[in-house]
């Protein structure tokens, strides 16, 4: 059995700290304070995540129940076990060429735009240079951003959804220290 | 600090919930989230919303500002600032550029913020529809389709009326373009300080239970018509202590023979500036 946050009340804090700044800017990488122990098919970084704001409360979707990933994260946050994507509050998506479609998780209702999924996908890397040119609310000007391992389709799926708005999906991206978010909001600009 | 208490006196399971709830909140922009809003040591309408989302944001690195109406000194700001500085044991400041969170009742401090400040706001109505409409559930249904026209309706009654729009406080924001929104109970002389702010501003709402955001370099316009466009207050008059006048001014009575001045309603702004004069 693995331990989880060192220092669950001040390690949840800072990581959450990063992760909201991160959303305040999107495709911006931030480094996250702590990196958890994990087992072996999630990453430290998405585990840090998983374990700042997840609990009883929250339903997660896994795209590779594997080994005792799902038996760890149980025991630690106390979450529950969402069946389908459409159910989950937050999904984890561990070999994001392979995650399914974004229509296939919840988007809100247009009462409640925040009744959605939020993505952690566990990726390669990203880098602020060449890819594809964003902005919108948090970014002051704009940004490029390569995302890679998504699928081929990714970003077009991802414009697809912006029409949508109010409704869409937030995603984190981690990869190693690192995490960079991409809200609904944040807008593909022709290029 | 008070050893009884978790870390800034919320429990973690609380915390998570408004972590998740700001999560949201800063992903649609102007958009009120539902949260569980707590009890909390004092009562509705002295800043208990701005207090849990101030108690979510805390850590031990932290140096907070409170501010009433632009004041350090004040009841409200003085009783939450000694609130945090015993649950949570953190810096406390009344200098703008020394904090890194800013609790604030209806004002936003005149020095420009920064990237790395974030500026909480204590909300009474985070509704900016509410008065027009008493049911929460028509209000949700008006934001859904983003049909705002009872709030044009309300502004144009106002230059039917008095010609001109006389709201001057609680003044209504369009966020990113879609989201009508309550800047909460600011001047609408700080409206302009929304818009593209460098600072992450987060709204918390206790009794309405409501939890909103304003990211940082978003455009945030102030409701208006093109013959008639938003403006903010002017003064004749200069601060008394410090000379400003570019400042937003309260008017104070000094004696009981009505005698007048006018002083900067930001006491840090202005304290700064009466120093560096001295």
């Amino acid at each position: 059995m693995l331990a989880a946050f060192a220092n669950p009340v001040f390690d949840s804090q800072r990581t959450f700290r990063e992760l909201l700044q991160a959303m305040a800017r999107p495709a911006v990488p931030r480094a996250l304070p702590v990196l958890p122990p994990a087992p072996e098919s999630v990453a430290p970084a998405a585990m840090a995540i998983l374990l700042t704001l997840c609990d009883a409360a929250t339903a997660l979707w896994l795209q590779q129940p594997v080994g005792n990933a799902l038996e760890h994260l149980r025991f630690h946050t106390g979450l529950r076990v969402a069946q389908t994507a459409k159910e989950a509050d937050f999904a984890l998506i561990t070999a994001p060429d392979a995650m399914p479609s974004l229509q296939s998780f919840a988007q809100g209702e247009l009462r409640y735009p925040d009744r959605s999924t939020s993505l952690i996908v566990q990726v390669q890397g990203f880098r602020n240079e060449a890819g594809v040119c964003v902005a919108g609310p948090g970014i002051r000007d704009q940004e490029m951003l390569h995302i890679e391992g998504l699928p081929a389709d990714f970003w077009t799926q991802r414009a697809a959804l912006a029409e949508s708005f109010p409704l869409g999906i937030d995603m984190f991206f981690v990869a190693e220290q690192h995490v960079l978010a991409l809200p609904r909001t944040t807008r593909l600009l022709e290029h | 600090m008070t050893p009884r208490y978790n870390f800034a006196f919320l429990d973690e399971d609380t915390k998570r919930m408004l972590r998740r709830a700001l999560l949201k909140a800063v992903a649609i922009p102007g958009c009120q989230i539902p949260f569980g809003s707590r009890e909390m040591p004092l009562p509705y309408g002295w800043g208990t919303g701005g207090i849990q989302v101030t108690a979510a944001l805390l850590g031990p690195d932290d140096v907070l500002k409170v501010i009433d109406q632009g004041a350090d000194d004040t009841t409200n700001a003085v009783n939450i600032r000694r609130f945090f500085a015993r649950v949570a044991g953190i810096a406390t400041t009344e200098r703008t550029a020394e904090a890194t969170l800013i609790q604030t009742r209806h004002r936003i401090p005149e020095t420009p913020l920064r990237e790395d400040q974030i500026l909480v706001f204590q909300v009474p109505e985070p509704e900016p529809l509410r008065t027009l409409e008493a049911r929460e559930t028509e209000t949700r249904t008006l934001h859904a389709l983003a049909d705002y026209g009872l709030m044009h309706v309300k502004l144009y009654e106002d230059i039917a009326r008095y010609g001109r729009i006389a709201t001057s406080y609680d003044y209504p924001v369009l966020v990113d373009g879609r989201y009508l929104t309550s800047p909460s109970p600011i001047p609408k002389f700080d409206n302009p300080k929304l818009d593209h702010s460098p600072a992450l501003m987060l709204f918390g709402a206790g009794r309405e239970k409501r939890i909103y955001a304003i990211p940082p370099y978003t455009r945030v316009e102030s409701v208006a018509f093109e013959d008639h466009p938003f403006d903010v207050q002017q003064w004749d008059e200069r601060c008394a202590l410090c000379g400003s006048g570019e400042s937003y001014l309260d008017e104070v009575v000094v004696d009981d023979r009505g005698t007048r001045m006018f002083v900067c309603s930001d006491t840090d702004f202005c304290s700064q500036r009466t120093e560096a004069q001295a």
